[in-house]
């Protein structure tokens, strides 16, 4: 009993390492120097301790402090509470949906079967979005709280981005879901083991809707109307300032983690490497014994789901720095007129094969 | 005259599905994310590098100017180590902003001497505009627009240059002044 919260308390410090202290810091900086490398320039670089630059990997605790000693401002005639409660009702949905993703598959360890997942919930697809839609609110109360119309209007224009979205988002789910047969993101992970198994394959269409819809949820370009600074200044955050403004800008980078983790679960065959199932690797690492092979598979699974996660990444970065912006009635046109049909028609040409396959 | 954009634009079928496109963008900016960021395989297949990333370090690097930028005016210092003013005054005359301001000396009859001099010469450069009419003006070849422009101070009165920090060796100016000769041989002076 005592092991298992123990467990469960190993994976939550990982992940909240992870995610919090490793992916929301660094992609501060990959989001500077990958639009730099992409535009041919060299990106920041200037931040240097004792002449040491790092690539400007200093510009992550510049950043730091510079937030932490900026002045709180909460604008006058704002709703105190509220404004103060916005930015951590935006925060922990998106930390929150990690509870259910699966970052490796099931290894018995000294005797005891250990999943690499901090809950498997049985509608554990079903929860993300639960939780992912709560975080809608986060960013309306900061919008109405702000007491400034830019942020109202912000706010508005997210909750109607992410109502139509996730329309589309929960509909691509259902074709992953009618191909695998469950809700369990555990076991959806676990039955793309061979190659051409992996979502990608079966639900082509599904992953450009669900990577596109996801973008969309996220609120970054090309979907970035909430924020849209030549618009509304920087819509609903435009009144938050230091540490409250780091929040919301933690919250999209861990979103951005999220999006590419709940891809490579769905669509790219989870902690699962092409050609190289996870019985022919414990049979090579077999003359360690069988903790030690496990341990060694498990790894291995971490490392290759998270090389996954950082591709999914870039791939978010380089379209956030390719594509111009939408204006706010063609994110509904394509929202409501294009990805909603055509989620339905996946849906429907999914049943047609797998009824016409049985 | 009415100024009309076209938002009529006829787009191919392969456009208008947008998604093509799409990767048709993605192509060309990962393509230079990956040569920037891996540049020397090409190289060294014997390709040239696809652009190269012309940022400037600028407080450590700088680009050299074109002979015709008008940075702050300096007095030239010739050969002989003597600025050429003659402290004539038509810098000062010509000065829209009134930033000059010289005070003149003069040979009391020594052989083989200059006549005038500047005893004084002060250049305000809170107050210049950098217009470049004093170096037009001068009939000496004396005052030139350098290519200095780093001349942000905290102090305003430290901005105000006496003689002495005016003066620069010619040598430094060599484009300068031809530029100056062929620019204003124009106008006959």
């Amino acid at each position: 009993m005592i092991i298992d919260v123990l467990i469960t308390l190993v994976k939550i410090l990982f992940i909240l390492a992870v995610t919090v202290g490793f992916f929301a810091p660094v992609l501060t900086w990959v989001e500077r120097k990958q639009s730099a490398i992409m535009q041919d320039r060299i990106g920041a670089n200037r931040a240097d301790i004792l002449g040491f630059r790092a690539l400007g990997l200093f510009h992550i605790i510049a950043d730091a402090l510079k937030m932490f000693t900026k002045e709180d401002f909460i604008p006058q005639g704002a709703n105190k509470t509220l404004h103060t409660m916005a930015p951590i009702l935006a925060l922990v949905p998106a930390l929150l949906t990690f509870a259910v993703v699966p970052f490796g598959g099931e290894y018995s360890l000294f005797g005891k079967k250990v999943n690499m997942v901090i809950s498997d919930l049985d509608v554990g697809l079903l929860f993300v979005f639960a939780i992912a839609s709560l975080s809608t609110y986060g960013y309306v109360i900061a919008g109405w709280s702000s007491n400034n119309n830019w942020s109202l209007l912000g706010s508005m224009r997210t909750s109607a981005q992410m109502i139509s979205y996730e329309v589309t988002l929960g509909l691509t789910v259902i074709g992953v879901l009618m191909v695998y047969g469950t809700m369990k993101l555990t076991e959806i992970g676990a039955a793309q083991e061979s190659f051409f198994h992996w979502g990608i394959f079966l639900q082509p269409l599904g992953f450009f809707m669900f990577l596109a819809a996801s973008i969309a949820e996220n609120k970054r370009i090309p979907f970035d109307n909430p924020e849209a600074e030549s618009e509304i200044v920087a819509g609903y955050f435009t009144e938050y300032s230091g540490l409250k403004f780091g929040m919301f800008f933690m919250a999209e980078f861990i979103e951005m983690v999220t999006i590419g983790a709940l891809v490579t679960i769905l669509f790219f065959g989870g902690w699962h490497f092409p050609f190289i199932s996870s019985a022919a690797l414990l049979s090579i690492f077999d003359f360690l014994g069988t903790t030690g092979a496990n341990i060694i598979v498990m790894l291995f699974h971490i490392g290759v789901f998270f090389a996954k996660v950082c591709i999914f990444i870039w791939l978010q970065m380089t379209i956030r720095w390719t594509l111009p912006r939408f204006r706010y009635d063609q994110i509904m046109k394509l929202g409501w007129k294009i990805l909603l049909p055509m989620s339905l028609a996946n849906i429907l040409v999914t049943g047609l094969v797998l009824l016409v396959i049985s | 005259m009415a100024y009309y954009v076209n938002r009529n634009i006829k787009m191919t079928w392969w456009e208008r599905v947008y998604l093509p496109e799409i990767f048709r963008g993605l192509y060309i900016t990962s393509r230079h994310f990956f040569l920037n960021l891996f540049g020397f395989i090409p190289f060294f297949l014997g390709r040239k590098k696809e652009r190269p990333i012309f940022t400037v370090y600028y407080p450590e690097q700088t680009v050299k100017y074109p002979a015709a930028y008008r940075g702050r005016p300096v007095l030239a210092l010739n050969e002989k180590g003597r600025p050429n003013c003659v402290a004539c005054g038509l810098c000062e005359i010509a000065c829209p902003a009134y930033c000059i301001d010289i005070v003149p000396a003069e040979n009391t009859g020594k052989q083989n001497e200059v006549e005038r001099w500047p005893k004084e010469f002060t250049i305000d450069y809170a107050v210049c505009i950098f217009c470049g009419f004093c170096e037009e003006a001068c009939p000496e070849e004396a005052i030139f627009m350098s290519d200095d422009c780093e001349i942000s101070m905290l102090d305003r009165k430290k901005m105000k240059y006496d003689l002495q920090q005016l003066l620069v060796p010619i040598s430094e100016l060599k484009d300068r002044v031809e530029f100056t000769r062929k620019m204003y041989a124009k106008w006959n002076y």
